[in-house]
């Protein structure tokens, strides 16, 4: 998605309320053109402003969904990238839906229950496979990611939140108001999706 | 150089080996690592593990130094480490009717990321699967061993990325290897434990190892040391099993053993499903003296530790190793008596017993329940699963922008993705109609500690719409109009009453309740709330001294306030505030 104006209003299907630096940390799009197209979207009712960050609006969806088959054609007729997203999908995709479960929950006596985070050698090596979980999906998805510079940012700040945990900053790994590890990734999916125009599996 | 000193089977001194137990005093955790000095504390405490010795970090840093060769001398030593741990057990390593496997793990003082996984099983082929077989009398066991042998080897030494642990045989195994890397997993024992051994050094230098180090500022030439223990088998004989003790019940915290031994299993490791768990007792009936040997262990672990332990034991024919004592997890309830119980039994301080419990364990407590009786009689409109407990009321809304509009909504989605959080982060509960325990709606749900149920079914939206409806997520129910809810009092425990009483002494905030003067000037959260826009926290005025509004009783809130320097905290609950403010002063210390 090389146009700027349809790239940030991708961008805020993936994170919204967003303010412009959030844009940027997605897209890695020039400020100047991200407030252009801000402001672009303002004037046509395709987002809202509200104190300082911007909501996508119905309008702005349909736009989107007219222009993902055109813009990704190439890419959703590449068999190897389709590959690529199968196999994300069955595997390391929900290895680490299961591991953020694991990193929430523990289970004591069968019975799941909210980790208290009081076992550091528990927590250490989820995210020790979280950090294998990365490497893979670098691997996997590198056919995308060759293609496509917005997936490769969420590899690159994926890493960036595994090294933010890694550090003892534990709210990298699920925390929802920071670019936690999950946050990032379910980001990183739902660009995935509507990439290849699929729908979430869960 | 350091000199060489003559090599002898006993262990006195080798160059590149520790071998715990075999010289007085405490081994330095530079030297041999973390998880080998844990080992060498439960030997010191008098208690039996399966015999191991170390390759230190002086060899890591050898292995180095030398272009990553195996240092001289290395593997003469690491064959009278193997010598040692077969006279000990009476088993052969790669060969004999009874054979001899081992574990390889990497072990730092300082825990990096990116280290090598634990190697179990080494040592196996196709003859000794055939020994093992035989000596077990268990077939099936002896190929799924040597099954996830390969697979481990060809991932953590051979550095394949297939997803080899899902493929169904040796064979198989060995096909995929040799397809990506090019490379044969080796059948000789020998081989296996130097290729090993390399792999755990260099693992200490594998790109995420360094990107965290850089990060950090720790020296890039910390290595690591190598623990090589010999694996005990729970299922050897009707003498032989596998289990886990509590030294104390996780469930209510009360001091008495707890726990399940799966007879003839072989632990969590080969997990075959064939074996049936039982009670402790069952033990205690069957080998009276083991039982005995297990609970004397327990206590002493939990004293040395000075906390509740979790620990895996194998009966191995009738003789008990103990394999791994750590800090056991439990409930809130458990982790509220315990900490009580440890002042009481003068293993802990108060100080230290207020850290022991945190803000969201209390909280748990605290929850508003529905009693039975009223559950019985109110309507139930939805059931799914329970993804993060709690009990909400609310009007229900369908849109993220409805919940940021309608304080105190309930959201319900067919299903959640990145742009709801918006309204997650608003509403006071969220239902969805698809997804189980690992959803995108569950797992933020319990990042925002927002009551959370889902999959309750296709029409669940267009049932709830606009209602009001209570949401019981402990329970993973929706019931219709507003069902009284019952909170358990923080005054009427005894235990959080002397947890609040030591609290409110170590606290740097004095807590009042919401009805309570304060001393000016004030700053009231929930005045300011409505024109925020949902996230992050109002700025609190400078100069202000105490803080209201229910935003203050959480984590974020009680931190901003302590940072901003307010000395009372208004709040519905105290010692979850008290906790949170005893926390962060620690860590800002």
């Amino acid at each position: 998605m090389d146009d700027p104006y349809l790239l940030t209003l991708h961008a805020l299907t993936l994170r919204q309320p967003a303010t412009a630096e959030q844009i940027n940390g997605i897209t890695g799009l020039p400020a100047a053109e991200i407030e252009t197209a801000l402001d672009k979207a303002v004037g046509q009712k395709e987002a809202l402003a509200a104190r300082g960050a911007y909501l996508i609006t119905p309008a702005g969806r349909q736009r989107l969904d007219g222009a993902y088959p055109v813009v990704y054609a190439a890419l959703r007729a590449d068999p190897r990238a389709t590959a690529a997203m199968d196999r994300f999908e069955a595997g390391v995709n929900k290895q680490v839906l299961t591991l953020i479960t694991e990193w929430q929950t523990v289970e004591v006596d069968g019975r799941r229950m909210p980790n208290d985070h009081s076992d550091p050698d528990y927590d250490a090596a989820i995210i020790d496979r979280l950090g294998t979980a990365h490497e893979r999906a670098a691997d996997v998805l590198a056919p995308i990611t060759a293609a496509d510079g917005v997936a490769d940012r969420f590899i690159e700040r994926l890493g960036a939140a595994l090294v933010r945990a890694e550090g003892g900053e534990i709210e990298y790994v699920s925390g929802a108001r920071v670019d936690s590890f999950h946050t990032v990734w379910f980001q990183m999916h739902e660009h995935l999706l509507r990439m290849f125009g699929r729908e979430r599996p869960e | 150089m350091s000199t060489t000193v003559p090599l002898s089977p006993s262990g006195a001194s080798f160059r590149w080996l520790y071998v715990p137990g075999a010289e007085p005093g405490e081994p330095s955790r530079e030297l041999i690592g973390g998880k080998a000095w844990s080992l060498w504390r439960m030997r010191s405490l008098g208690l039996r593990v399966p015999p191991a010795f170390v390759v230190t970090t002086r060899a890591c840093a050898a292995y180095f130094t030398g272009g990553r060769v195996l240092p001289d001398g290395l593997d003469r030593e690491l064959a009278w480490g193997i010598r040692l741990l077969e006279g000990e057990l009476g088993r052969v390593f790669g060969n004999g009717d009874r054979p001899l496997l081992i574990s390889v793990r990497s072990g730092a003082a300082i825990s990096m990321p990116g280290m090598m996984d634990t190697l179990l099983n080494l040592g196996i082929n196709d003859e000794v699967e055939g020994r093992l077989a035989a000596e077990t009398g268990d077939p099936v066991f002896a190929a799924e061993v040597h099954r996830r042998f390969c697979a481990s080897y060809g991932r953590l030494v051979l550095g394949c990325t297939a997803e080899l642990d899902e493929l169904g045989s040796v064979q198989e195994v060995r096909a995929a290897v040799r397809e990506e890397t090019g490379e044969e997993i080796p059948a000789d024992p020998w081989e296996q434990l130097h290729a090993a051994v390399a792999a755990v050094f260099s693992s200490s230098r594998s790109r995420r190892a360094m990107a965290y180090r850089r990060h950090y500022g720790i020296p890039d030439d910390l290595g690591t040391a190598v623990t090589v223990q010999a694996m005990v088998f729970g299922n050897l004989d009707d003498h032989s099993g596998t289990g886990v003790l509590f030294s104390r019940d996780p469930l209510t915290g009360e001091h008495r053993p707890y726990g399940e031994y799966l007879p003839r299993g072989q632990g969590e490791e080969v997990v075959s499903g064939r074996v049936t768990p039982e009670p402790l007792e069952y033990l205690a009936e069957r080998e009276p003296a083991v039982y005995a040997e297990l609970l004397d262990a327990a206590e002493r672990l939990d004293a040395a530790g000075r906390d509740a332990q979790d620990i895996e034991f194998t009966v191995q024919s009738g003789v008990l190793y103990l394999l791994q004592s750590r800090a056991a997890k439990r409930t809130p309830r458990a982790a509220v008596r315990i900490a009580v119980a440890l002042v009481d039994e003068g293993r802990i301080t108060p100080e230290e017993a207020v850290r022991r419990v945190n803000a969201d364990q209390v909280r748990a407590l605290l929850h508003p329940q529905i009693r039975p009786e009223d559950a019985e009689r109110a309507e139930v409109l939805a059931t799914g699963i329970p993804a993060c407990p709690g009990l909400a009321t609310g009007v229900v809304v369908t849109t993220p922008e409805e919940a940021q509009r309608t304080p105190g909504a309930i959201l319900v989605r067919r299903a959640t993705s990145p742009d709801d959080v918006h309204g997650m982060i608003a509403a006071a509960a969220v239902v969805t109609e698809q997804g189980g325990a690992t959803s995108h709606a569950a797992v933020v749900s319990r990042a925002l500690n927002t009551p959370c149920v889902v999959g309750c079914g296709d029409g669940t939206i267009a049932a709830l719409a606009g209602r009001t409806v209570t949401v019981d997520a402990t329970a993973g129910r929706v019931y219709a109009g507003e069902v009284a809810a019952s909170v358990p009092g923080e005054d009427t425990d005894p235990d959080l009453i002397r947890l609040t009483e030591w609290a409110a002494r170590l606290a740097p905030v004095r807590v009042i309740a919401p009805t309570d003067p304060g001393e000016p000037p004030e700053f009231d959260a929930d005045q300011a709330a409505l024109e925020e826009l949902g996230e992050g926290l109002p700025p609190i005025p400078p100069g202000t001294r105490t803080v209201r509004g229910a935003l203050f009783s959480s984590d974020e809130g009680v931190r901003a306030a302590l940072d901003a320097g307010v000395t009372v905290i208004a709040a519905a609950h105290r010692l979850p505030v008290l906790l949170t403010a005893i926390a962060h002063a620690g860590g800002r210390s």
